[in-house]
């Protein structure tokens, strides 16, 4: 699904050269679900948004689907961001002005769907994650929890093979919180692949596999089992700090 | 992305921000009602002194003295010509077989009393083929008589207003009245005809020409107008009558003017200057575009997140481009609607209060105000949507 390769991302500062990543290799197989953490700094997010096609590498390949990333245009990126990815964002990112149902039908705007099947699929997509009531309701009106499980039916909409999310629970409280996490898991099961960036071990607890970043590498990888320990691994560093 | 699709967009955003998007539209509608009602008071303008002319009868070849050619000043300012006499009128008269009418004409302001009533008019001293000439027409009795010129019989043809200011409700057909110092019979009453070529007609006394010389004391005629045989050609006939006179004056010292000439060239200056307010008024409709990029760049940079999001849901940059751009031509273009509807309500008021100009928009006017409105915004659109499709994704979502 996901093979990056040396991966670079350098930013230039004050005629300094920053390295938010540096040489990282790292391969998702379709259907995972991997948390990404570290502390704020450390390249997480940078390399959500390489793999998001937000943002495009300084140096190092990226093969989506077996496709380098790299070699396309940004129509083609806005295609590939249209059509494979969905993002979930910390602070949810709904258009104020648009009710819940506009604010999912976004993404059919752009691929051309007309009016009144984009109505019917994002009042059913709403529905899926219990907000049918809600549709016709601003962000505004809504609870945090509401607005990110509008998010993620606005996310899931167009079919992705891949949803990206950077804290999707960090606006939230533990009730909603648990809410969405169990939404996306729900998701992870019926086969999307999910990359979710945290510094919060309750939710990476949840991922197949966990990537730890600090100064834009991955130091260390955790996997199956052994997963569940990491709360306690990271619970000690962070009280620390 | 269906253009339906844009246009709904860009309104939706456009609404979220009512006072906001009715300020910047007010500059378009503004500079719309501008040059839609200037032009229109331009264009009546022209029409007007069409008309005036059109009312004139056709052929007309008008003599004055004093030369304008070649000095450049006004007739009658160009040192001290001589006089324009009866007798240069008698010899046009005679000596060109192109010319079938020779309207000798005089013209100053006397007092007209009738007992205790009296009142300032406007004495034209003409011949019985001014009323030909200026296409006027007698609704009792008969006008001027004809024959000599020098026959100044003591009889005077009134405008309609000035008899009824007279004569009330009498009859004033073979009364007498006092003009000046002279004692002269009504023979006849003019039609209605308003004001023709700044004389107003119905307030006017018509006296023989002889009769009017002597009484301003002149010998010099106003003018002299010519009507000419249709089809004869009226360069080659105005050459002819500046030679008749010069020989008989021993210099060129006369002006001759066809009617047409005059008015087609009354016609272009006020076309040109109608071009010229038009082009004024245009002027601002492109400050209103200054204020539409002006709220289009804050719009943009308040919704500079969204913007972000919306890259990150797979929009293009071209379909962020159209979005934005298309809320800068959504309010020109309804600016544009708005300044059209008021201006030509504005135009009806004047038409309603002055009918005698008759104002309306020139076709190519209101065809200009709406594309340039559209140029307007889609030109100063340009800029801040072109900044919108551009802004990096990663950045503009860190954007708050």
């Amino acid at each position: 699904m996901i093979r990056v390769e040396d991966l670079w991302r350098t930013y230039e500062m004050g005629g300094e050269e920053l390295h938010a990543l540096r040489a990282v290799t790292e391969h998702i197989r379709p259907g995972e679900h991997v948390a990404i953490m570290g502390t704020s700094g450390s390249g997480k997010s940078t390399l959500l948004n390489l793999v998001g096609c937000l943002d495009r590498p300084t140096r190092g390949s990226y093969h989506l689907d077996g496709h380098e990333v790299g070699s396309l245009d940004p129509v083609e990126l806005s295609r590939i961001r249209l059509h494979r990815i969905g993002f979930i964002f910390q602070s949810f990112h709904l258009v104020p002005r648009l009710d819940a149902v506009a604010n999912v039908e976004l993404p059919m705007i752009f691929d051309g769907v007309a009016p009144g099947e984009r109505r019917k699929r994002a009042m059913a997509a709403l529905e899926a994650v219990g907000l049918g009531r809600w549709a016709r309701h601003r962000p505004a009106e809504l609870s945090g929890g509401q607005k990110q499980r509008v998010a993620i039916a606005r996310a899931t909409i167009m079919g992705p093979g891949l949803l990206l999310a950077d804290e999707p629970t960090g606006n939230l409280d533990t009730r909603s919180g648990d809410q969405v996490l169990a939404l996306l898991d729900q998701l992870h099961r019926d086969g999307m692949t999910l990359v979710v960036v945290t510094h919060d071990p309750n939710v990476a607890r949840r991922a197949d596999r966990v990537l730890v970043l600090r100064d834009g590498e991955i130091v260390r990888r955790v996997e199956g089992a052994s997963v569940t320990d990491l709360a306690a691994l990271f619970a000690e560093p962070a009280g620390e700090s | 992305m269906t253009w339906a699709d844009v246009v709904r967009f860009a309104a939706h955003a456009l609404s979220q921000h009512r006072r906001r998007s009715l300020l910047s539209l007010l500059g378009v509608v503004i500079g719309v009602v501008a040059v839609i009602s200037l032009t229109a008071l331009g264009e009546g303008a022209r029409r007007y002194v069409v008309d005036q002319f059109a009312s004139l009868g056709s052929g007309l070849l008008v003599v004055m003295p004093g030369k304008t050619d070649t000095t450049g000043f006004m007739p009658g300012m160009g040192g001290a010509p001589n006089d324009l006499t009866l007798e240069d009128a008698r010899t046009l008269e005679r000596q060109l077989p192109e010319v079938i009418r020779v309207v000798p004409i005089t013209a100053g302001g006397t007092t007209l009393s009738r007992l205790e009533r009296s009142r300032q008019a406007l004495i034209v001293g003409t011949t019985r083929d001014f009323l030909r000439v200026r296409e006027l027409a007698i609704t009792r009795g008969r006008f001027l008589p004809a024959g000599d010129f020098e026959r100044g019989a003591p009889v005077v043809v009134l405008g309609r207003k000035l008899a009824k200011e007279l004569f009330e409700e009498e009859d004033p057909i073979g009364q007498a009245v006092r003009v000046d110092d002279w004692r002269m019979r009504v023979i006849g009453l003019l039609a209605p005809r308003g004001t023709q070529m700044g004389m107003d007609m119905d307030e006017a006394a018509m006296v023989p020409v002889a009769t009017g010389l002597r009484m301003s004391n002149r010998k010099s005629l106003m003018r002299v107008v010519l009507q000419l045989r249709p089809g004869a050609d009226m360069r080659i006939v105005k050459q002819k009558v500046i030679d008749l006179i010069s020989d008989r004056h021993g210099e060129e010292d006369i002006t001759c003017i066809s009617q047409e000439a005059v008015m087609n060239s009354l016609s272009s200056i006020l076309q040109v200057l109608t071009l010229v307010v038009a082009g004024i008024a245009g002027i601002s409709l492109s400050v209103a575009g200054i204020g539409i990029m002006n709220v289009m760049l804050v719009s943009v940079s308040e919704r500079t997140s969204e913007v972000g999001l919306l890259k990150a849901l797979g929009a293009t940059r071209t379909q962020i481009l159209l979005i934005f751009l298309f809320e800068a031509v959504l309010l020109s273009a309804t600016g544009g609607a708005v300044g059209l509807g008021l201006g030509w309500f504005l135009i009806e008021v004047v038409v309603a209060f002055y009918p005698a100009v008759p104002a309306s928009p020139p076709v190519w006017a209101v065809v200009a105000v709406v594309g340039v409105s559209l140029a307007t915004g889609t030109i100063f659109g340009v800029l801040p949507a072109w900044r919108a499709s551009r802004l990096d994704p990663v950045l503009a979502l860190a954007a708050r």
